[in-house]
């Protein structure tokens, strides 16, 4: 329970545990990057990456144009995407509401990177210099070994807090107890302090004024509010819907989410071959069961299976930035669809081994409902990027639920094709069919609800540039050969299976990749009000706007 | 293993005017790894205690590996950008030796050359700031005798040049400022406060945003400070003296003035009631020769300190007295003339500038015009007081503020003179709330501007014009600017130098007017924190001219544009390697408004990465070797390193025959500053201030004002009629023409006493025509704007400040309206090439909304060719592009940094996108 868990303006109750938070005062902020200066001298961040970051934004159109200067960084969110996702429990979210890394055991796999809809976390996987090549004695002496290829971001300065405290000082009021990038500020614009203090600057401006929080739809309650108002200025906005789409394309619009860089193509050969292989040891066990297929076949399909699965996850081994500590992500379940992916594709190594070994008809269900298991941890790590609108749309899931047996299927109709095995196109077409209409139809609704689901114009371009081929080779091309195989004689319909099977892998594949690296724009940053300043329409002033007379 | 020793060290940085601000370094085992602010002073600083963003460069600044490692001469001849110098390292002994034999050459030959120039340069800096990290190089160079400090490095172009010399005549005030904590609204021409404020600026200015200040911003591009504001207006380019003419037009003809101004101020603090003659100057009385004003309680003109309780500000009155013209001409009028009081004539003066006018000359809305006029009325508060301090003092928080562009260059005069007149219609001149000055450089003495409230003629402050006279005006100029030659307005203190036309030394250089001889290059140059060869205005021709000098020593940091050109290079002890101690607190330029003042250190914090030498040291060595020591340590006993050792109780003088170190030396100062402070209760030495860090007294927050002082004096302000400059300007004139100088009949012709608008963006317009180009080929104004991350700091090639300044807009490239862009084909991050009559420069185009489409916006000063990481930045810089020339020169010798130019894709490129 936290003073946020009513209204802002609400004061909160006494005897609360401290619950720490930012309130930034847009009207204050004039962008000069001095707090995100001072945070990089107190906190050693390398060349390039800032925890504190304040962007330059204008809105609206010459003549009616405003700009505004927005602070950004860790929300500290009371219920953060980032933390349920780290497979580790190096990140984890303390009593006092600061969300905080352990930076000895994050593995710098990145889920939290792209559960975060802030942008505020951040991997670096070498020490970079700011001289190049060259390195200066104070790089040297401030050097953070520990936080290489790890994920870091802003801490509220919590050594600061925790150091502090023990020697009596107020966090918000005593200077050398607050977060450098409030202290340092030089216009006040950032307030620290303890949201459950009523005494508190940040409990008291909350509950004096207006206020709202980045991204509020994104249901992650942080910890930093938005004051937007003065008794000159009065509120506007919301405004981001008022921007056309060319607006958000532009590169220079600072509100539009960047191109996530933390997964990158390692990352989607997991979820292709991981489905691909997953889906190939589920249909094994289904044409066990429907088809007849014989088990001394079968029993070597698993393995195969399970070599494909172990390819994608060797790729994915090689985006973390700490692989030595990779069995650190086996310490979250309760919460992580990364851990669970582990357990799943370890008992599924197991049952393979042990059915290779010693092959019983219990375990192909068993192997079957474990490949299942691990496609579903995939597919719930995917949905768990909360950061990105084109991987926590409601679709993603089912997408790749079904895009897996597809992509199965196909493997399946491949295999038995090169070794020499067949299914009859009267049994296997119609499920080509059946399949292929459901990945098409999947597709359709997810490019369909793209919009309506906060998925941005650059990663809509992108979907949609990539729709055709999908639709072509995915989609058409298994559909019209599994069509052909059912008219072709017996000899020639195995192979045109084959290749429906595996244009259907090269389908998955296709989108799999353009969702996980190209169509991944993060979400943007909403603004639900506004100062209203600027000139023309936007006139704090001019004829038309409400006035508050100040008074000093 | 032992844990690291971290000690936490006190400095200050003074990199901008605008501060200065205390600073703690951490230091770890003799390595500074981190800033942070001096929370110690937080609640006496006006900005809390804290730094601003370039603070935290210092410490990549002294870990710079592009640090000149130590002593070099060039070994290459020739000069100029295309020749590497050839640099090889040399000793500090054979480097000061040999600076020393050439100084001594100098000295044998005579200081002053043949021309009448001396042989000796110096070129710092803006804004003084080097003097904060000279040490004692000043007495070293008062103990040299003549040296020409008037080769700028943009000065004039640079600063807030009309401001500065209108200011300090009006007002005492060098900078303007708001009385920011208790002004309610603030009309804004393109002043980047909260870029370029300071951190006591923009720390006041916020809270008077969260209080509820109002300001209206208004300028071509949508600035820091303007995106702060409640409203930008963008103004077409160089018409902000139009959009104030017509506010005040407003006021005076459309308003009913005598319920809206504040006519006792009129009154009885201006020369508003001043009777002026026929021949435009001021009907006085025969006998006393003071101006006369009209007594309506007797219908009689009387001298304007007889008694007259509301001597008339209106009509056109029948009046009998003398005028006093030009070179004592005088007009005598024994029968009654015509003759109307200076507000009539202000009234009918500024009867033609119309809000209507206006807006066809500033693209604004005549209805825009007339509501900030009336706003500015409405909250002028006139006839309120306030008390501060147990004083009653008139409140009138309404301020207009100018900036850089506006306020120097054509039209600056008429922008600084209408501005102030907008403050005395509604008695809002140094008063609580109003407008105030905060320092003076030009009247003395420096260090307190209510002392230099002294009494001059006709009830007005003091002024130290050049003279104009036939007997007093100097003919033969001093040194290569000319100021007191060609700038009354200049005075002749020790900043007066910088405050002339500070190119022309490089203008006439190239190619002196006619009579002008060309003048001689001086002998031996020194360059300390400056760069003029990127600063100044058409940079690439003044590094052309810096290649010419026989001898240049340049302090030296890293290589840079201007070095490239030196003999030797002096790596010297930067700002956290070197010892000083300057005065805090009162009031100073920008914001820097203090209820204290007092001391701050600034020390060494770390053993420098390089072999550098403290400012001081290298000082002392240089007067040694020159023979010089005795006058030299005079010089600091006088009060050359910032306060007399030997005052009126206390005596810390160096011994003149003996060759002091730094710490000897600014021990003495930290005790004789210590002591004059407390007045001998608290004496300390420099070991304490390096302890401590600063030392403070109160301030009285009434000293912010100058109007109590000018009301105890009986004195009033020199506004709005300008009587003075118009005889200067006439004599000025008589005086060049008689030695047949016609060239700066132009600038002749700005000493009006009541300004008028001339179509100012015209003169940029038309300056193509008179170089042989057509007008039409460069369509756009190309402006520039303060960039608060890398200004005055040297901090071009740091890569951390790169790095946050990034996130600033327009710190990747050109600022470009993004219609125009599109029309011209130009997508975003698109190389561009801008060029103008005069050069041409390359960047990329960054698309924005908030600049007009007819403008383009270069922020900073770079286009670095020289220094290390600054020059593979690739960024334009609109100091290459604008043109040096008289006639872009005003009667200050300011010009504005405004240039015509056109915009294209830069051939070659290709697109970003």
């Amino acid at each position: 329970m936290s003073a946020f868990d009513g209204q802002a303006r609400q004061a909160p109750a006494a005897g609360l545990p401290p619950r720490w938070g930012m309130v930034v005062d847009l009207n204050r902020c004039i962008g000069c990057q001095t707090c995100t200066i001072a945070c990089k001298h107190a906190n050693d961040t390398p060349p390039g990456m800032q925890w504190r970051q304040v962007l330059d934004v204008e809105l609206g159109e010459f003549p009616d144009v405003q700009r505004l200067f927005l602070v950004t960084g860790c929300q500290h969110c009371d219920d953060p995407p980032c933390v349920p996702v780290c497979p580790t429990g190096a990140t984890y979210r303390r009593a006092d509401g600061i969300v905080a890394i352990d930076h000895d055991r994050c593995i710098g796999c990145g889920s939290c990177a792209v559960a975060c809809p802030y942008q505020a976390r951040h991997i670096a996987h070498d020490r970079k210099r700011y001289f190049g090549e060259l390195d200066t004695l104070q790089e040297r002496a401030v050097a953070r070994p520990e936080r290489i290829g790890v994920a870091q971001k802003c801490t509220f300065c919590v050594g600061k807090i925790d150091a502090t405290l023990k020697h009596g000082m107020t966090p918000g009021k005593d200077l050398h107890a607050t977060p450098v990038c409030a202290a340092a500020c030089i216009t006040q614009a950032l307030r620290f302090g303890d949201f459950n203090d009523p005494d508190s600057d940040v409990a008291r401006l909350v509950r004096e004024n207006d206020s709202f929080v980045l991204n509020e739809a994104q249901g992650t309650r942080p910890m930093i509010r938005y004051l937007y108002q003065t008794p000159a200025i009065p509120g506007g906005g919301p405004d981001l819907a008022a921007m056309d789409d060319d607006r958000m394309r532009d590169p220079g619009n600072p509100l539009v989410g960047k191109l996530q860089q933390r997964w990158d193509l390692r990352a989607a050969m997991n979820f292709t071959l991981g489905g691909a292989g997953a889906g190939l040891a589920v249909a094994t066990w289904l044409a066990q069961t429907a088809l007849d297929l014989p088990a001394s076949v079968a029993r070597f399909h698993y393995p195969f299976a399970a070599a494909i699965i172990a390819a994608g996850l060797l790729s994915v081994f090689f985006e973390i930035g700490r692989k030595r500590r990779f069995l650190h992500a086996l310490r979250r379940p309760q919460t992580s669809w990364m851990s669970r992916e582990i357990y799943a594709v370890g008992l599924l190594y197991l049952l393979v081994a042990a059915n290779l070994w010693q092959p019983r008809p219990t375990l192909a269900p068993l192997i079957a409902a474990s490949a299942a298991a691990f496609l579903y941890c995939q597919a719930r790590i995917l949905h768990a990027g909360k950061g990105i609108p084109a991987w926590r749309a409601p679709l993603i899931p089912w997408m790749l639920l079904a895009s897996g047996l597809f992509e199965g299927f196909g493997a399946l109709l491949a295999v038995l094709f090169v070794t020499g095995q067949a299914v009859p196109a009267t049994e296997a077409s119609p499920l080509v069919l059946l399949l292929a209409a459901l990945n098409g139809w999947l597709w359709r609704d997810y490019r369909a609800d793209a919009e309506a689901g906060g998925i941005g114009p650059l990663a809509r371009d992108r979907i949609d540039a990539a729709t055709p081929w999908l639709h072509a080779v995915g989609h058409a091309v298994p559909v019209l050969l599994a069509l052909a195989a059912l008219a072709a004689p017996a000899g020639a319909a195995a192979p045109l299976l084959a290749v429906a099977g595996v244009a259907a892998c090269a389908g998955g594949a296709v989108w799999k990749i353009v969702v996980v690296t190209r169509a991944a724009h993060f979400q943007n940053l909403d603004l639900p009000r506004l100062p209203r300043r600027g000139s023309g329409t936007r006139s704090a002033f001019a004829a038309g706007a409400e006035y508050i007379e100040g008074s000093p | 293993m032992t844990a690291p020793s971290t000690r936490r060290i006190p400095v200050y940085c003074y990199q901008c005017v605008a501060g200065p601000d205390l600073l703690k370094v951490e230091v770890k085992n003799d390595v500074a790894v981190r800033i942070a602010p001096n929370f110690d002073i937080c609640n006496e600083h006006p900005g809390g205690g804290r730094v601003c963003v370039k603070a935290y460069g210092l410490i990549q600044k002294t870990y710079n590996p592009h640090r000149i490692a130590g002593p070099m001469r060039r070994t290459n001849p020739l000069k100029g950008r295309a020749h590497d110098p050839g640099f090889v390292r040399i000793s500090w002994e054979e480097a000061l030796d040999t600076i020393a034999a050439k100084l001594r050459e100098i000295r044998a030959k005579g200081v002053i050359d043949e021309q009448g120039y001396p042989r000796v340069a110096a070129s710092f800096g803006g804004g003084g700031t080097p003097t904060q990290y000279m040490g004692t190089l000043p007495a070293f160079l008062s103990a040299w005798g003549p040296v020409d400090m008037g080769f700028g490095s943009g000065q004039g172009v640079k600063c807030y040049h009309s401001e500065h010399l209108y200011g300090e005549l009006w007002h005492r005030a060098f900078i303007v400022s708001p009385d920011t904590p208790r002004c309610r609204y603030v009309i804004s021409c393109g002043t980047n406060t909260d870029a370029s404020g300071g951190v006591a600026g923009v720390w006041r200015h916020a809270d008077a945003r969260a209080r509820g200040i109002k300001r209206v911003q208004v300028e071509p591009h949508l600035s820091i400070a303007g995106a702060m504001a409640g409203e930008w207006v963008p103004i077409r380019p160089k018409t902000d003296a139009a959009f104030l003419y017509a506010l005040i037009h407003r006021i005076l003809h459309e308003r009913d003035w005598r319920e809206a101004c504040d006519v006792p101020f009129l009154a009885h603090d201006t020369n508003a009631p001043y009777l002026v003659g026929p021949n435009g100057y001021f009907l006085r009385d025969p006998a006393t020769r003071k101006p006369l004003v009209l007594d309506p309680a007797d219908g009689t003109a009387k001298p304007f300190d007889a008694g007259a309780r509301e001597p008339a500000l209106e009509g056109v009155h029948k009046a009998a007295g003398v005028e006093v013209g030009p070179d004592d001409q005088v007009w005598t009028h024994a029968a009654a003339v015509d003759a109307k009081p200076a507000f009539q004539a202000l009234r009918d003066h500024i009867a033609r500038y119309t809000p209507d006018w206006a807006a066809a000359q500033c693209d604004i809305p005549a209805a825009t015009i007339r509501r900030i006029a009336d706003e500015f009325l409405a909250h002028a508060c006139v006839g309120q007081t306030v008390e501060i301090g147990g004083r009653t003092m008139p409140f009138r928080p309404v301020a207009v503020i100018l900036g850089k562009t506006v306020n120097n260059g054509w039209g600056g005069y008429q922008a600084v003179w209408a501005r102030t007149v907008l403050a005395c219609l509604v008695g809002a001149l140094e008063v609580p709330g109003g407008l105030l000055g905060t320092n003076v450089k030009i009247n003395r003495p420096a260090g307190d501007r209510l002392k230099s409230v002294q009494p001059g003629p006709d009830g007005f402050m003091h002024y130290p014009f050049n003279e104009t006279t036939r007997d007093g005006w100097q003919a033969k100029p001093h040194i290569r600017n000319a100021y007191r030659t060609l700038v009354p307005l200049a005075g002749h203190s020790p900043w007066s130098a910088a405050l002339g036309p500070a190119h022309l030394p490089w203008l006439f250089q190239r190619k002196p007017p006619e009579r002008w001889p060309a003048p001689s290059k001086p002998e031996l140059w020194f360059v300390y924190r400056t760069n003029p060869a990127i600063s100044s205005w058409e940079a690439p021709e003044v590094a052309r001219r810096i290649a010419e000098f026989p001898f240049v020593v340049a302090f030296a940091y890293t290589r840079d544009e201007t070095n490239h050109m030196a003999d030797i290079l002096l790596p010297e002890a930067t700002d956290l390697e070197s010892l000083q101690l300057m005065q805090i607190g009162g009031t100073k330029f920008i914001e820097q408004f203090w209820a204290h003042h007092g001391w701050a250190v600034r020390q060494p914090t770390g053993k420098p990465p390089v072999d550098c030498r403290d400012m001081t040291e290298i000082a002392t060595a240089l007067a040694e070797r020159t023979g010089l020591l005795a006058a030299y340590n005079e010089a600091i006993n006088r009060g050359a390193a910032g306060v007399k050792l030997k005052g009126a109780d206390y005596d810390y003088s160096l011994d003149p025959s003996g060759a002091h170190g730094s710490e000897a030396i600014w021990n003495r100062v930290a005790l004789a500053a210590s002591h004059e402070l407390s007045h001998g209760e608290e004496v300390h030495g420099i070991d304490w201030f390096r302890e401590n860090g600063f030392m403070l007294r109160p301030f009285p927050e009434t000293d912010w004002y100058l109007y109590p002082t000018l009301k105890e004096r009986g004195l009033r302000f020199e506004i709005p009629y300008q009587e003075r400059i118009k005889r200067h300007g006439t004599q000025l004139a008589a005086r060049l023409h008689e030695i047949g100088v016609a060239w700066w009949d132009k600038q002749l012709g700005e000493y009006e006493p009541l300004p008028h608008y001339h179509a100012f963006p015209d003169i940029y317009v038309g300056y193509a025509r008179s170089v042989g180009r057509d007008p039409d080929e460069f369509p756009f104004w190309a402006l520039t704007a303060r960039s608060m991350q890398y200004a005055w700091g040297s901090n071009a090639g740091l890569p951390i400040i790169n790095e946050v300044a990034l996130n600033v807009a327009g710190h990747k490239g050109v600022i470009i309206n993004r219609s125009t862009a599109r029309r011209l084909g130009i997508g975003e991050g698109d190389p561009v090439r801008i060029e103008s009559v005069a050069g041409a420069t390359e960047g990329r185009a960054v698309l924005r909304e908030g600049v007009r489409p007819d403008t383009i916006v270069m922020i900073g000063q770079f286009d670095h060719w020289a220094t290390p990481f600054a020059k593979d930045l690739g960024l334009a810089s609109l100091n290459s592009v604008a043109p040096m020339a008289l006639s872009l020169t005003d009667a200050t010798g300011s010009g504005a940094d405004l240039v015509r130019v056109k915009l294209g894709p830069a051939p070659g490129a290709r697109s970003a996108a």
